[in-house]
């Protein structure tokens, strides 16, 4: 045995078998969407027929808006994706730069509101927003403004944090030459840091953009009607208990809605990498 | 630039979004209070006092910067957090779900039953003189009539009337008829209307033509707090638990209750109600051994995969996309992917092992499945992190002790294992604290079971803590919204301790402690 074989084999072994395991089901999942039965059971695992049936049903079939679903997807997070940004980052600037009496407690409460998980207030959080639609039926329970403003609160914890650990690393001799400049703190803000953090503020908002897409609980709580149910609960919904059926669109549904996550994320690898260090996980 | 900060125009737009803001709260506050959602109504006149003060004066520069998030947090996390805390004190449950003056109501509507006798008369439906919904009625053997409505009652004699061949009344003096349409479109009405007969007798629909003589058998004693059933003379009262009960029979509760504050009661029954820790303890139990079983496969497989690719081997970029894939994939889907990869009859897995387990009915094998799925989803993460923290660890001290002498076995289990447990192991933490929760893999893969619903028991073999209390809150059968909460709040104490110690050790406190 060479050498070369005694030091490298077992890491390619290792190599090819994990490879092997992760790209399973992605590679499973792609003959599905190709396979014109449309059925779960796969006679071969090279595919000897290539159909398109299954992505036309998505968009063809009135039974399943799938559209609609995407679409509702994109635009709820992607305002959540900009909007828990523009407000996390004026109070994470705050936090780490001004001087306010109760900032210490107002950090200890942010660290204590950002570990925990909006699930386990799951019923609190119906409850509340049941009794906010007696009054105001135009963003209570089951409508999407209402569940846009859950979770625009869910995510500011968590961006406060991570972007308050931004500020935190930017160096105050800036802002301390700017203040002898008779700079105001709206100033500093807007003309030093928002500037400075533009690239931070993108990834991180992609980071919520990801996480919302990828919310499922609230979002089934919330979105009882077909037509406002967002791409994870309609798929969920569709697939549901039947999976023998209805698994060739599913896989094609599951597909597209896929790609653009997976693009961002590969594409903020290197700044994920670095949040996820930072002790976040994602969801 | 700098007129943009102080310039005429920007003062002017900040107003009008100020003035716009406090406007459109000003408004869902009146509708509130006008909801009697006072609470909900308290804390929007708070908000809005807070923005109208921040910002229309200079009090404080900080507060301008730190109000929209700071709201946004209380409404939708330290308040939903409180409220948790308070409905975890509370009866509040199916059959407890309304405030105790709509449930006296309720009971009072519901508390009815027929006369002894089970009187009935024919009637027509119609309007009476003063042009209310009104019913007139005939008793063909005595050949009595009468209209009747919610509020008045008029006695007529045989003259007055038009009766058919078999003695109903057809016209009457003060009476009209309804047209058939107008019948159909108004049936609902009057089905719910009680006609006046002799208190506290009165006459109910049944179908179209039929009524029959009712009596109000609950009657609510507000000074006393009962309710006392008028043929029986038994008396409920209230038990402290939301509901009215016998006070002869405790088994015999009126319905709907109420919701009821009930202090510790669901806490204590955590811990001595059989009924409630049996299946507690067996879920928490499984909660624990499935993050730490999840937390030690993916730890496992990253720090191999890591090891492995340590070294410029060929390819070792193309493994790396590879290895990333799961873990960019958006985790739903990948889920009910593999949920469907698992069936039994036509799933991927017993096709390519040629294998006929039921996976999801067997209690082991959902277990195993929950296991495999997650470290196809997790150890990308380790493997990332892991290969990063190898880096990180200066190559000085591992040419050093081979310099010594030590085993490549050595070097690892000496040097480089200790140093990366060191830099990893709050991320094991918060990991752990992750998959402590981690409801959609549950939920999306298993729903939790396989469960034997016929022992009544909701808890599946698969059910963690978070997935369980969702079935208690949401599930089909009683949806007890207080026990959830009170679970709720036991997991987030331990999820809020473990979480400390992980932070208390990757030291993050230190910048402001």
């Amino acid at each position: 045995m060479s050498k070369w074989l005694r030091e490298n084999l077992w890491r390619h072994v290792v190599g090819v078998l994990v490879s092997l395991f992760a790209l399973f089901p992605l590679y499973l999942v792609i003959i599905s969407s190709i396979n014109p039965t449309g059925s779960l059971q796969i006679t071969s695992f090279i595919p000897q027929e290539i159909s398109f049936n299954n992505f036309a049903k998505l968009f063809n079939d009135p039974t399943i808006p799938y559209l609609t679903w995407m679409k509702n997807s994109l635009i709820i997070a992607g305002t959540v994706a900009i909007l828990s940004v523009v407000v996390g980052a004026s109070s994470a600037f705050a936090f780490s730069r001004l001087k306010f009496k109760g900032k210490r407690i107002g950090i200890q409460l942010l660290l204590l509101a950002q570990m925990f998980p909006a699930l386990l207030a799951l019923s609190a959080i119906y409850v509340i927003m049941e009794r906010v639609y007696n009054f105001a039926p135009a963003m209570g329970l089951g409508t999407q403004p209402g569940l846009l403003l859950v979770y625009m609160g869910g995510a500011m914890g968590v961006n406060i944090w991570l972007l308050k650990g931004f500020v935190d690393s930017i160096p105050i001799e800036l802002d301390e030459a700017a203040k002898v400049d008779g700079a105001s703190a709206m100033q500093t803000y807007w003309l030093i840091f928002i500037p400075l953090a533009i690239p931070v503020l993108a990834v991180v908002s992609l980071l919520s953009f990801i996480g919302t897409f990828n919310e499922f609980i609230l979002a089934r709580l919330f979105l009882v009607d077909m037509d406002s149910r967002t791409i994870a609960v309609g798929l969920q919904g569709f697939i549901g208990g039947q999976y023998s059926q209805n698994w060739g669109p599913f896989a094609a549904g599951s597909i597209i809605a896929s790609v653009p996550i997976v693009i961002i994320f590969l594409s903020l690898q290197k700044y994920i990498i670095n949040g996820l260090t930072a002790g976040s996980v994602k969801g | 630039m700098k007129a943009l900060y102080h310039g005429k125009t920007t003062k002017f737009a900040k107003y009008v979004v100020v003035a716009l803001v406090i406007a459109i709260l000003a408004m869902l506050v009146q509708s509130a209070f006008a909801s009697h959602e006072y609470e909900i109504a308290a804390f929007l006149t708070v908000a809005l006092i807070v923005i109208a003060i921040v910002y229309l004066t200079e009090i404080s520069i900080p507060f301008k910067f730190l109000i929209p998030g700071a709201l946004f947090l209380f409404a939708f996390v330290i308040g939903p957090i409180v409220y948790t805390v308070v409905m975890s004190t509370f009866q509040y449950q199916t059959g407890n779900y309304i405030s105790k003056p709509e449930a006296i109501l309720k009971v009072q509507a519901l508390g009815v039953a027929p006369d002894k006798a089970g009187t009935t008369f024919d009637v027509l439906v119609g309007r009476n003189s003063a042009n209310e919904y009104a019913i007139l009625a005939s008793d063909i053997l005595t050949r009595r009539y009468f209209i009747s409505s919610s509020t008045s009652k008029t006695e007529l004699f045989p003259v007055d009337v038009e009766v058919n061949s078999d003695g109903i009344a057809q016209k009457g003096t003060g009476f009209t008829p309804l047209s058939g349409e107008e019948r159909l479109a108004s049936d609902q009405e009057f089905a719910e209307i009680r006609f006046i007969y002799n208190e506290p007798f009165f006459i109910k629909l049944e179908g179209s033509s039929l009524g029959a003589v009712n009596q109000r058998i609950l009657e609510y004693k507000s000074d006393r707090d009962v309710f006392v059933n008028l043929q029986s003379g038994d008396v409920y009262s209230d038990s402290g638990q939301g509901n009215y009960v016998n006070e002869a029979d405790k088994e015999e509760i009126l319905q709907p209750g109420w919701r009821s504050p009930i202090w510790f009661s669901h806490y204590i029954d955590l811990f001595t109600n059989d009924k409630v820790r049996k299946p507690l303890i067996g879920v928490f139990i499984w909660t624990i051994i499935f993050a730490a079983l999840t937390v030690l496969t993916q730890f496992s497989l990253g720090l191999l995969l890591a090891l492995a690719m340590d070294r410029k081997i060929h390819g070792r970029r193309i493994y790396r996309s590879i290895f990333i894939l799961p873990y960019a994939m958006p985790s739903v889907m990948s889920i009910l992917i593999w949920g469907g990869m698992f069936n039994t009859e036509f799933g991927a897995i017993n096709n390519l092992f040629g294998t006929d387990i039921a996976w999801f009915q067997s209690a082991i094998f959902a277990r195993v499945a929950v296991i495999v799925v997650n470290l196809w989803l997790g150890f990308p993460y380790f493997y990332l992190i892991t290969s990063g923290a190898l880096q990180a660890i200066p190559s000085e001290l591992s040419e050093a002790a081979s310099i010594d002498g030590a085993s490549p076995r050595q070097i690892f289990s000496k040097i480089t294992l200790p140093l990366l447990m060191q830099i990893v192991s709050p991320l094991l933490v918060a990991s752990f604290a992750f998959n402590f929760n981690n409801f959609n893999l549950i939920y999306l893969l298993t729903g939790g079971g396989p469960s034997s619903p016929l022992d009544g028991d909701i808890a599946g073999a698969t059910d963690i803590l978070i997935s369980y209390t969702y079935k208690i809150a949401f599930g089909t059968n009683v949806q007890n919204l207080g026990l959830a909460s009170a679970i709720s709040v036991i997991i987030f104490i331990i999820i809020a301790s473990i979480s400390l110690y992980g932070i208390r050790k990757s030291k993050v406190l230190d910048s402001f402690s």
